[in-house]
């Protein structure tokens, strides 16, 4: 029997995790573009792009060797890192640019405004998809293979991204419990460790490597309950569950860091 | 038919999912811990498929804690304390017990036996898991949480003073 986690089956779990990612980003966005009552509608193309990478990764878990999904995957994978860049600008210019204050105001629409880097996290699953779509069809995961260390380097300015959109957040939030400091703590390293291993591959900083990725894997758990508990320490918490739901901190975003931690560990999971 | 479905939906779910995640996580170590020190293979497959069973059990958990929280309201104070502490304390259980699983997949597939340093940890998670259950306890037998004002009085039950009357399981005739 081969294993579930032998190197044919390693870009599939992968296209699964980047499913769960794009499932967590759509769902993101889709809470933050209501609750400004979708004014433009290009607010509804990353809620398009998402479900249809969320969906088509899951293909490519469930039938890799049709070639046909594997092609379906690479144009929503292209979709939708077009969709996070243009969302991007968008996000700069009507969340900093044309606010009043403009750029003179900048923390304070960095802080309070749409968040600066959280479209690109929508890019970089599609990015994730269209080298999964490759690895699949290639079949390879190893430190000399191109498709393996062009993901990693993803996952890599992934985790960055998100730490530097978390740092803003949680300054927002004055860091009101010490556990606010934990993704600004781990994270970068295990980012700095994987960008390392995408560029250079030795084998010695592997294991460091590993280490810094499962702590990021629970350190997204650990998020997951502090932004439940977050949410429940607004006015009647849960339940008055659309309305704090709403105004209270991201309910799923720190679940990307272990989507993205789960990426990197399957990948050097043969490393 | 329909509301019958909806009431069912709407019962609570909680306890049900979470006696599941208790009794199967309780029960991988104590089958890993047994097959490790006696070497019995079948006590280690055991051990295996009910951490399995335990992660869908838990994400049913999570799931239904957060259903039965929207339906309770509960003001300010200690007993929210808890709830809040409850409530952070879940998902990182999760993310534990996600772990381990995928750990103990590791070792299943590489054919190695049981290490003591999986165990340990597995140990760390069952305690994360019993402070857990301690506090979903607390928050039902001492602040009441779903079940205050909802339980049925007894035929022969005097309502404590300063309460609010409930419903009697006896119908006026």
């Amino acid at each position: 029997m081969t294993p579930l986690v032998s190197e044919p089956f390693i870009w599939r779990w992968i296209a699964i995790a980047i499913a769960v990612l794009t499932v967590i980003v759509t769902l993101e966005s889709w809470i933050g573009h209501y609750r400004s009552g979708f004014p433009l509608r290009a607010q509804y193309a990353p809620l398009v792009a998402g479900i249809a990478l969320a969906t088509a990764c899951l293909g490519l878990a469930l039938v890799p060797r049709v070639e046909w999904v594997r092609l379906v995957v690479q144009w929503a994978g292209w979709v939708a890192v077009f969709a996070g860049v243009t969302g991007a600008g968008y996000h700069h210019y009507y969340g900093i640019v044309e606010k009043a204050g403009g750029y003179r105001w900048l923390l304070h629409h960095l802080m309070y405004g749409a968040p600066q880097l959280a479209p690109l996290a929508l890019s970089a699953a599609g990015a994730l998809a269209v080298l999964a779509a490759e690895g699949v069809a290639s079949g390879a995961v190893s430190p000399s293979a191109s498709v393996s260390r062009l993901a990693l380097a993803v996952v890599a300015i992934a985790l960055a991204g998100a730490v530097a959109q978390t740092g803003i957040l949680h300054y927002r939030g004055a860091f009101n419990t010490p556990f606010m400091y934990a993704p600004l703590a781990v994270p970068p390293l295990a980012a700095l460790g994987t960008g390392w291993l995408a560029v250079s591959p030795a084998v010695g900083l592997t294991g460091v490597v590993r280490v810094l990725l499962w702590a990021t894997f629970l350190l997204g758990f650990v998020g997951l309950g502090m932004h439940l508990r977050g949410l429940d320490r607004q006015m009647g918490g849960l339940h008055v569950f659309l309305f704090n739901l709403l105004q209270g901190p991201p309910p799923l975003a720190p679940a990307a860091y272990a989507t993205l931690a789960g990426v990197g560990l399957l990948l050097l999971r043969t490393w | 038919m329909a509301h019958d479905s909806r009431r069912l939906l709407a019962s609570p779910m909680h306890p049900i999912f979470t006696h599941f995640t208790i009794a199967l996580t309780a029960s991988s170590l104590a089958f890993d811990a047994l097959g490790r020190i006696f070497d019995v293979s079948s006590l280690a497959a055991a051990g295996w498929w009910t951490i399995v069973g335990a992660v869908p059990a838990t994400i049913g958990a999570l799931v239904s804690g957060v259903t039965s929280r929207r339906r309770l309201a509960m003001e300010e104070g200690t007993g929210r304390n808890w709830l809040r502490a409850h409530m952070a304390l879940g998902p990182t259980f999760l993310g534990g017990l996600v772990a381990s699983a995928i750990w103990r997949a590791a070792t299943w597939l590489d054919g190695k036996p049981i290490s003591w340093a999986y165990l340990v940890s597995l140990g760390a998670v069952v305690a994360a898991l019993a402070l857990q259950g301690y506090l979903g306890g607390e928050l039902v037998y001492r602040f009441g949480a779903e079940v205050r004002e909802r339980y049925v009085k007894l035929p022969n039950e005097r309502e404590p003073a300063g309460e609010p009357p409930r419903r009697s399981r006896t119908r006026p005739v």
